[in-house]
Formats: C-alpha cells, structure tokens, sequence
C-alpha cells in the first residue's frame, strides 16, 4: 500500500498523463470484449463462457497473420474475421442446440470449448509465452503530452474502440437490422412470425460479439505476451465491467470498462495488491446499490 | 381486520388502481369483479405486497402492509392463490402440502429432523381433505389435471392457516361442471374455517350465487359496491357490461 | 397401497447404508493392497465431496455454481497454513479450516444469492477466480504458484498416526462418510425440501412465507464448508495445497461430474466424480492433451446423449417400465398413461427450476 506514491502521480503531470493512457489501453481491450459478451447476453440471453478464448485466439489468429504477411492490418483483418468465423461455428454447431437447455448444460459445452481451444492453441504454438513485437508502422516516437509519453499505438488502439463503440451503437439504434437485432433480444417469437430468418439473426449475432472479442485480442498481441489461457482474467473483467455498467448497455460498458482501466492503472501505484479486491469491491457495490447495473435497465 | 383506504398505482403513464378504497369486514366472503383489464389483479398484487401502490394504505389488523414484503404480508396471515396455478413441479402434493406447512410452523430451517415432519401430517390430511386432492398424495405437482392444479394451489395457501385469502380466478380456464365443484369447494372452505375470502370472477352466476359482498372493478377504480343484488340492478354496472362481454350481459339479462 | 402414514424410517436406513459404504470403502485396500488402489479412492472422495457438495446447490437449490472450487481451495489452504504454524492439533485445525471457508462463503455468497441463474454462474466464477489471484499474488503467505509446499505435518492424535498411509485412508474414508451423512440429512430435512420449493418455484415458496435469499445463503454456506472437507482431505493426503485447487478448471470438472452422475440422484456425483477420476487416469496415460480429450468427451455427451448419463439411463429404464406398465392396462388407458408418465418423472424434471431461471 503505498497511497503518497499514488498522490505524487496525481499531483505531476507527466505521471498522471503515463497512467492515463494505460487505463485507457486497460479499459480499451476491456471495452470490446464486454461489449462482444454484453451484445451476445442482450440478445441471446446466453452468457458465452467461452468469449476470453476467443479473445485469445484473435491475439493468436493476428500473430500468425503478422508473421506470415508482416501487414499489421492482414493481422487485424484475420483476428476479427477468423474469430467471427469461429463464433459463427460455436453457435451453430455447438451453443444453438443448449438454448433453453438445463443452465448445467450451456455451462459444460463453453468449459469444454475453452478446454479444446486452450489445448489447441497449445499445440499448434507451444505452451510458452509467444510475443508478436510492435508493428512497424507504429514504430513512431512517442507522443509527449505535458511531459508524459504516449505511445502511437496507444493512439491507434483507443481510436479503433471508439470507432467500433460508436459503430455498434449506430448500428444497433439507428439502423433497421438494429431495430429487427433490439426486437429479437425483447420478442424473438414474433419476429419469427415476421417472416424475419431468426436462426440466421442470432448466427449473425454470435458473430459480431465474437469478432469485437477477436479485434480486442487483435489490438493486444503487440503489447500483450500471448499464452495458452490468457482470456480467462479478461473474460472475469469483461463480466465485472457488464456487471459494472449493466447488462446489454453498450454505453455502461464503455463507463464501466474505462473505470476498471483507470482503477488498474493507478492501482497499480498506489495499492498493487489490492488492485483485484478494489475491482471487486466495486462490482458488489454497484449490485447492492442497483443490481441492474450503472446504466442497465431494470429487472436484471 | 383488512381495509384498503386510497389505493392508487400506476405504470407508466397507465393508471392501474385509483383511488381504491374497500372495506372487508372480518369472515366475509366478497368477490372482484369487472371488464378485463380493470386492474383486479394489480389490486390483489398490491394488497398481497408483491407491488408496491404510490399512494393509499392496506390496514391489517389494525397495522399499515404498505412497503412489508410479500414474505411479511404472508407471515401475517394473509395467503394467495393464482389465476394460473404456481406450484412445486417436481413435488408430490403431500410433500409440497407438508413443506408449506412446515413453513407456517417456523419449521423450515430445521436439519436435524426428517421430513415431513409428523405433527404436520394432520394438518396436511386435513387440507388434502379439503381441498379433495386426498387421493392424489402422492402424485407430482406436474402430474396433476388443471383443475386439481388449482385445488392445490389453493391448498398451498390454506396450508399457511390464513385470516385472509385471496384467491385469484380460482375457476379459470374450467368447463361448467368443474366451476362448480371448485365454487363449491371454496365456499365450504369459508364456511368451514370462517377467514376473510376476497376472490376474482369472470362468471356472474357463481359471484351471485355464493359472494356476500360484491365490489366492481373498471379503469382500476371502484365503479360500485354492494350485495349482489344491489350490483345486478346498479345501471351503471350494467352499462360497464353491456356491449364488452355478451356473456356477462346475459347473466344481467337473467336477473 | 399407501404407506403407514407420513413418517418413514429413511434414518434407520441412511445410517445403515452409510455404515454398509464405510465397510466397503475400509475392505477393498485389504483386498486389493495396491497402494495405486488408495490413491485412486482417495483422489475420488476428496473430488466426490467437492461434486457432492455443489449438487445441494446444482441439484438441490437450483444454484448452478461455477465457482465452488474455490472453497475447496480454501479448505486445503487454510489446513496447510494452521498445520505449518505448528500451533494447533489436527482436529482442531480441520475445525478452524471449515469454519474460516463457511465464513468466506457467507462473504460471497450473501453478494451471490441475490442474482439469478446466469449472473449467479458468472459472479461465483468471479469470486473464484479473485481467490485463485489471491492465492497467487500473496507468495508470502501461500507460495504463489508454487503452491504450499514444504509438507503438512501430520502430528498424531487420538493415537492414530497418520503418517501411515493406512490410517490416513482410513480416516479420510470416515470424515468422508460424515460428509455424506450430514448432506444426505440436509437434503431429507425440512430445510432440504424448502430448497426444493425454491428450485422449483422461488417466487411462489416466497409466498409460502420461505425466506428465499437467507434459504440460499444457509445451503451456499453449508456446501463451501462441505466442500473444504474435500480439500483438507486432499491437502492431508498430498501434503501440500495448489493454486490448481482453486482453478476455474477444477469447478468446471466438479460440475462435469455432477452432469455425469446425474444430479437428482443423491449419491450421483459421486459416481460421476469416480467416472471422471478414472478417465482422467487413462486420459493422462495415453495422451497429454488432456484438455482435447477432456473438452472433446464433454462435448459429444452433452450434445450427443443430451443430458447426463445417469439421467440417460434412468429415463431409459423409466421408459421401458412405463412402455411395459402401457401395454399391460391397455385396457385402462387413461390411468396407464399417467402412470407412464409418473414414471417417466426425474430424468425430464431435472432441473426444472434451472431451466425456468435460463429463459
């Protein structure tokens, strides 16, 4: 514990502006794969168990693109599609047939694919850490913002959440598939009886939240060591931060998720040990206090 | 004993009771009635705390039940039965009889005794009795035809010894003859244990036939209340009816 | 037909049922001394406390737990720690170890019970892995990830010296069928059936004036102490406690084993936690992609047979007889179907109060 070093960061600029832009980073990666998770529950009902692997493979998914082609944006493309492309599989082979199923059963089906794909990734790279390296068309100097640096990447990563955010946003409130997406999530029957293809509606769904976790792990393979089970601490911080900021709320994701970022950053100063318990402490404050989260809508 | 001064609630920009205020004098036998939509079980979800009014308070001897949950309401006597039957799927009727009983002797936390506990198998005969679900002990819940899921619901409620029942539609979704034998039954009930019995209905003859005291629901405020002979002659309650339910004009018709 | 009223003599019968598993468990090292042997059932009654014990909330209560390993974890942890300091006897620190973990579950699970269903899954599976995180950040204390080693005394007491390898089998085998006696009274108690009300039909056993949360939060407390027993046996036999005991990994093969035995069947958890213990033997032998192999099974059971084996074969037998109970009163159709139909009974109920919860 260690609360002055945490004052003196806040007090100086340059300190404050480096820990700033970690949150962000946190919160960033956060952001995208809870939204992915928080889509998926909007509209499914189901939770995927399974998400922080996905998240893993798009960081594997990117580093084998940028290995082979050596273009970080063949990376991007291969973690996002390639794991939409996965999820898509999931749902309709595997998850489709547990929906309305005993709670036990969608439960086992997400621990064994995380098993497979965890195991698989072992295989296929070694069980060891891999690191993918920075770009380098990021190879730029880093920003100085009141004496504080801020790497290109940085930059790149928060604008990509934030295009993806507002993306997903717009697509869900103000476009006619959002609106078919938002009516499937409240009455699925009736847009059956619409005329509207359902089973194709929540293939398409799966898919989306899966390919924001793939972008996430895409975005983290340059700065993040890749390991075989690597998504599980993000896929429980990604829950905390749906839980933080409610359950199908995209913009409580985003609150929730820079919250968590900023609480990691200048945790990490001021009470490293604790930066866990505080995560934690929060989330049970915000269910004692409003259990459908920060901006979730009621009845959770 | 249960008295309800000025029940207001309302969702959204709907306002589903207003301004209620009903008197049930202790050992009556009184039937809701009203257009569909009335807000007649809203008001049973209010007075039975599982919603919470915006206004108005519901006296139960002698105390307020405004803002008690619906645990609470139930501890103090006052037990609900529901317009679909809500039972324990995977439970014989005795044993789910036994566990309600249990419940109302402060019994269910006990770990050291075996279930069901053997003082509660009089009381547990008794409601089977009652309720003429005696030779369906030991079926499950799911098991049980519509009409002996309602016989136990209603049990389930009996089984917590109530001095207020409430009992919503307890003949719906019935052919004729079974109405009757549930009507039958549930004013042999009042009769036999002589509590406070408020129940829905759709069907006027059977609220003719056996409610002492009839209050008429419409737009969630009381439109009349009487005996129902004075309700069968209320115009404005004819008028309530003529026109939106055919069925029930021509019980007016009859009178 | 009916039996003499209400009362029923299950205790007699529990009791000689848990003295007749006792002897069995006591005899087969005698007859087949393989040391192999002991381990094995050692491994299968610690993992079976753990399954066993999160059945009163899967199978019981209707709480699907994704978290439970974490009070096995702290059973094994909190045991090895007291035992090390050297301060106290056995017995006692087995006490003090089951009460701390039912303290912690108190902790969590007065935040846990109050979601439903899935957020329950998810918020059990968070605090787990907050645990698994405090295991591993404070070295210190637990040896990180190198787990609580240096070995756990095993003082004698009683005049039982339990650095025999005997002894201590033995003795695991009687904690563990306390265990059972104990859970299989909870679940035949009065309390035990206000849980079934609350699986079935939470909103209404409130109305049968049952305190629903307070009824959730008393069995979530009494499977993490169960569960610590698990992981005392464990620890005791392995002198040591791993950051793995509390591994999200761990908790998902508890309720494999669950779905395994079948979970309306008191006794199933174990059986399915002696199904995974041997697969996960013969798993280990031949291949070391154990998670391929493991996640595979799990796969083509669920989406293959669709429910648990042990539900799988009840419902099948239930068919026959119900199919046999047909065709015999052909003549009285509507009371045969019903009948066919009670029969069919636990295999389809399963869980209804869970699959209520999901949708």
């Amino acid at each position: 514990m260690n609360l002055e070093a945490l004052a003196a960061c806040v007090a100086s600029a340059s300190c404050a502006v480096t820990q700033v832009s970690t949150g962000l980073i946190v919160g960033t990666l956060l952001f995208l794969v809870a939204a992915g998770l928080s889509l998926i529950f909007g509209v499914l009902g189901v939770i995927n168990f399974a998400h922080g692997a996905f998240y893993m493979l798009g960081a594997y998914f990117a580093f084998s693109a940028y290995t082979l082609t050596g273009s970080f944006l063949a990376a991007l493309a291969a973690g996002a599609l390639g794991v939409a492309a996965v999820g898509v599989a999931f749902e309709r082979l595997i998850m489709s047939r547990v929906y309305g199923r005993d709670l036990l059963m969608q439960l086992l089906v997400c621990y064994a694919v995380i098993l497979i794909l965890d195991d698989g990734v072992k295989i296929l790279y070694g069980g060891e850490y891999r690191l993918m390296g920075m770009p380098e068309a990021f190879a730029a100097p880093p920003v100085e913002v009141a004496g504080g640096f801020i790497p290109a990447y940085y930059l790149f990563m928060v604008g990509m959440a934030l295009a993806a955010g507002l993306a997903l946003w717009l697509g869900i409130n103000r476009t006619r598939t959002g609106k078919i997406v938002r009516a499937l999530a409240i009455n699925p029957q009736m847009v059956g009886a619409l005329g509207i293809n359902t089973t194709l509606l929540y293939a398409g769904v799966f898919g989306l939240g899966s390919l924001l976790a793939g972008v996430a792990g895409a975005l983290a393979a340059p700065i993040r060591t890749l390991t075989p089970g690597m998504g599980l601490s993000i896929l429980i911080e990604s829950f905390i931060v749906t839980v933080i900021g409610g359950m199908g709320s995209i913009a409580g994701a985003f609150l929730a998720a820079l919250l968590i970022g900023f609480t990691r950053a200048f945790g990490a100063i001021g009470f490293p040990l604790f930066v866990d318990g505080t995560m934690f402490a929060i989330m049970a404050l915000v269910l004692m206090l409003k259990p459908s989260g920060l901006l979730g809508r009621e009845a959770a | 004993m249960l008295r309800v001064e000025h029940l207001s609630k309302s969702f959204g920009g709907v306002r589903a009771t207003r301004d209620v205020s009903i008197d049930f004098p202790d050992g009556s036998l009184t039937a809701i009635i009203g257009p569909n939509g009335a807000g007649k079980t809203t008001f049973f979800n209010l007075i039975s705390g599982h919603i919470r009014p915006d206004a108005g308070r519901v006296l139960f001897d002698g105390a307020d039940l405004v803002g008690l949950s619906s645990l609470e309401v139930v501890r103090r006597g006052m037990t609900r039965a529901f317009q679909v039957a809500s039972l324990f799927p995977t439970l014989t009727v005795e044993e789910a009889l036994a566990a309600a009983v249990a419940s109302r002797r402060r019994q269910s936390w006990r770990v050291l005794a075996r279930f069901p506990l053997p003082d509660a198998r009089a009381r547990v005969e008794e409601v089977m009795e009652l309720m003429g679900l005696s030779g369906q002990a030991r079926v499950l819940s799911r098991n049980l035809s519509h009409g002996d899921q309602k016989l136990l619901d209603i049990g389930l409620a009996l089984a917590l010894e109530p001095k207020v029942l409430l009992l919503d539609e307890p003949t719906a979704g019935m052919g004729p003859d079974e109405r009757w034998r549930m009507i039958g039954r549930v004013q042999r009930l009042w009769e036999l244990k002589r509590m406070t019995v408020l129940f829905i209905e759709h069907d006027m003859d059977i609220v003719f036939r056996i409610a002492q005291a009839v209050h008429v629901l419409k737009y969630g405020a009381v439109l009349a209340q009487g005996t129902p002979d004075e309700i069968r002659r209320n115009p404005d309650v004819i008028d309530a009816y003529l026109g939106t339910d055919h069925q029930l004009s021509a019980a007016f018709g009859e009178a | 037909m009916r039996r003499p009223g209400l009362l029923r003599p299950g205790l007699l019968r529990d009791a000689l049922a848990g003295l007749a598993l006792l002897a069995v468990l006591l005899v087969l090292p005698l007859l087949f001394p393989q040391p192999a042997l002991r381990d094995f059932l050692i491994y299968t009654i610690a993992y079976g406390l753990l399954a066993m014990s999160l059945n009163l909330l899967v199978g019981l209560t209707g709480l699907v737990s994704f978290g439970h390993a974490a009070y096995f974890a702290s059973g094994a942890y909190a045991f090895g720690l007291l035992m090390q300091s050297g301060r106290v006897s056995l017995p006692l620190a087995m006490l003090a170890a089951v009460a701390g973990t039912a303290l912690l579950a108190l902790v969590i699970g007065a935040i846990c019970v109050r979601l439903k269903a899935i957020y329950f899954s998810f918020i059990t599976l968070a605090f787990q892995m907050f645990i698994h995180s405090v295991i591993l950040t404070w070295v210190s204390l637990t040896g990180g990830d190198q787990g609580l080693r240096g070995g756990i005394p095993r003082p004698p007491f009683l005049g039982l010296d339990l650095g025999q390898a005997g002894t201590l089998y033995g003795v695991c085998a009687v904690l563990f069928v306390a265990c059972l006696g104990i859970m299989r009274q909870v679940t035949q108690s009065p309390f035990g059936y206000s849980l079934r009300l609350i699986r079935d039909n939470p909103a209404r056993a409130a109305f049968l004036g049952l305190d629903v949360l307070r009824m959730k939060l008393g069995i979530f407390v009494l499977a993490g102490a169960m569960a610590s027993v698990g992981g005392i046996i464990l620890a005791l036999f392995v002198s040591g406690a791993y950051p793995e005991f509390g591994f999200w990994t761990t908790s998902g093969e508890a309720i494999f084993m669950i779905m395994l035995g079948g979970t309306q069947l008191f006794l199933g958890p174990l059986v399915g936690a002696l199904l995974l213990q041997t697969l996960n033997h013969y798993v280990t032998v031949y291949t070391e992609h154990h998670g391929l192999v493991l996640g595979t099974v799990i796969l083509v059971i669920v989406l293959g047979l669709r429910r648990g084996v042990a539900d799988f074969v009840h419902e099948h037998l239930g068919e026959r007889r119900a199919a046999r109970a047909a065709s015999a009163r052909a003549a009285s159709a509507p009371t045969a179907s019903a009948r066919a139909e009670a029969a069919r009974g636990p295999g389809e109920v399963r869980l209804d109060g869970v699959r209520k919860g999901t949708t």
